[in-house]
């Protein structure tokens, strides 16, 4: 029961941040991907298993808020949430910088792999990529990875208490 | 359970998932530009939650700007005076100028057909994928929005039309600007017709005009209606480039009237209402 209402919070955590970011400018919802960083967030903390299934729900629901092939993120999502996690049980991914430099890669794959099955599917590969999308895995790191150091200091004070 | 049959169990689910989308991603193709259930579904569950956001915030921005920006809702309100008195002033000038040219109970038909469906709405949501594909907005079917009205911003310039899934309170419109859209559109100038693609990074592409013809940089477009989705007559841009191809057709790059940053209240009209 627990695992499935933090399963929730985490997917409402992440539309909401989405929709607050697209209302605040257009180009900032090009430079954050909540999605995928919930999507990391469960495959590091939880599993593979729980990357690929986060990575699907949160895949599908971008895509339902987008024009295009329903399913390309939820496919892209799937596999990035099982490799992440796969990485992070193999890898110590938590110390910051390895955090940043963990997230970066992720998203740079997400990003090259959804072009590629664009690519693949609807010739659509150039046109997908707009020059700000460029700095996503960047600018997604840099907030990712601090965040995931607030919420383990976060759970470190609270264990303390 | 031991480690290698744990590790072939997640690789078997990573299958079934990867599986379950290409089977997604496969359906789509009889049923194509129709969304499928799942999408409509997703769109229909989520789509309040982004709308409830989006009445939140205002909410949050109104009591803002209630109590601490008074002095600017002032000046603003002032302002919005004075443009509806030059607002009236133009509509009872084009009302004579039409009233010249069409009997009087076709131009009481036409704009009374107009005005009574016409909607205001607000941008509550932008593509996931690409911003300049597509907007959610929070108006639905139960507001009367129906598939290929269209959608202009708040000077009258296109900017696309609704397409599916229509959920009850919201919405998505297809932006002029994605790469999937088309436009029938018209040069202002030299009556050029030719149809407009979006090019997905905010400009468009102004195809099938013969490198014969004479378009100018810094014509304007308008749109012909002959795609019969798009009433004619509709400001939609400005040709920013002209080239020669090898092909038969000129490349043309046109940059929409419509400004990305300006896009938070939005106009949806009918779709073709055939020729007037």
């Amino acid at each position: 029961m627990r695992n499935f209402i933090e399963f929730s919070l985490g997917i409402i955590i992440a539309f909401s941040l989405y929709s607050i970011i697209g209302k605040i400018s257009f180009s900032l919802s090009q430079l954050l991907n909540f999605f995928t960083l919930i999507v990391l967030y469960f495959a590091m903390t939880r599993g593979e298993i729980y990357g690929a299934f986060m990575g699907t729900i949160c895949g599908l629901i971008q895509d339902a808020f987008s024009l295009g092939v329903f399913g390309i993120n939820g496919l892209t999502k799937t596999i990035i949430g099982f490799l992440a996690g796969y990485v992070s049980q193999k890898l110590n991914v938590i110390p910051l910088r390895r955090n940043f430099l963990f997230i970066f890669v992720m998203i740079s794959a997400e990003i090259a792999l959804s072009s590629f099955l664009y690519y693949f599917i609807s010739a659509e590969y150039v046109n997908e990529i707009t020059p700000i999308v460029l700095f996503q895995p960047l600018s997604t790191a840099v907030i990712g990875s601090l965040i995931f150091l607030f919420l383990r200091k976060a759970r470190i004070f609270s264990t303390q208490k | 359970m031991p480690l290698v049959l744990r590790e072939k169990k997640k690789l078997a689910i990573l299958f079934i998932l990867v599986f379950f989308h290409l089977i997604l991603i496969s359906l789509q193709i009889p049923l194509g530009e129709e969304k499928n259930f799942l999408e409509k579904t997703v769109f229909f569950i989520f789509s309040p939650v982004q709308h409830g956001m989006t009445v939140f915030f205002k909410t949050i921005g109104n009591v803002w700007n209630n109590y601490f920006y008074l002095t600017e809702v002032q000046k603003a309100n002032k302002q919005m005076k004075e443009e509806i008195f030059l607002l009236r002033h133009e509509n009872n000038q084009l009302r004579k100028a039409l009233e010249e040219l069409k009997n009087n109970n076709s131009i009481q038909e036409y704009i009374s057909a107009i005005h009574d469906s016409f909607l205001i709405a607000q941008v509550i949501g932008i593509d996931s994928r690409n911003v300049y594909r597509s907007i959610i907005i929070n108006k639905g079917s139960l507001d009367g929005l129906k598939k290929n009205m269209i959608v202009l911003d708040k000077k009258g310039n296109l900017i696309g039309r609704i397409i599916s899934p229509i959920s009850l309170k919201e919405a998505k419109a297809q932006l002029i600007t994605d790469n999937d859209s088309g436009v029938g559109v018209i040069t202002q100038q030299s009556r050029a017709i030719g149809v407009l693609t979006g090019d997905g990074k905010g400009n468009c592409d102004l195809n099938f005009i013969y490198v014969t013809e004479k378009v100018n940089e810094g014509e304007e477009l308008l749109t012909s209606g002959l795609d019969h989705i798009f009433s004619s007559g509709i400001e939609v841009g400005k040709i920013i480039s002209v080239a020669d191809d090898v092909s038969l057709f000129k490349k043309i790059k046109v940059k929409p009237n419509f400004d990305f940053r300006d896009l938070d209240m939005i106009v949806v009209i009918p779709g073709y209402l055939g020729d007037f």
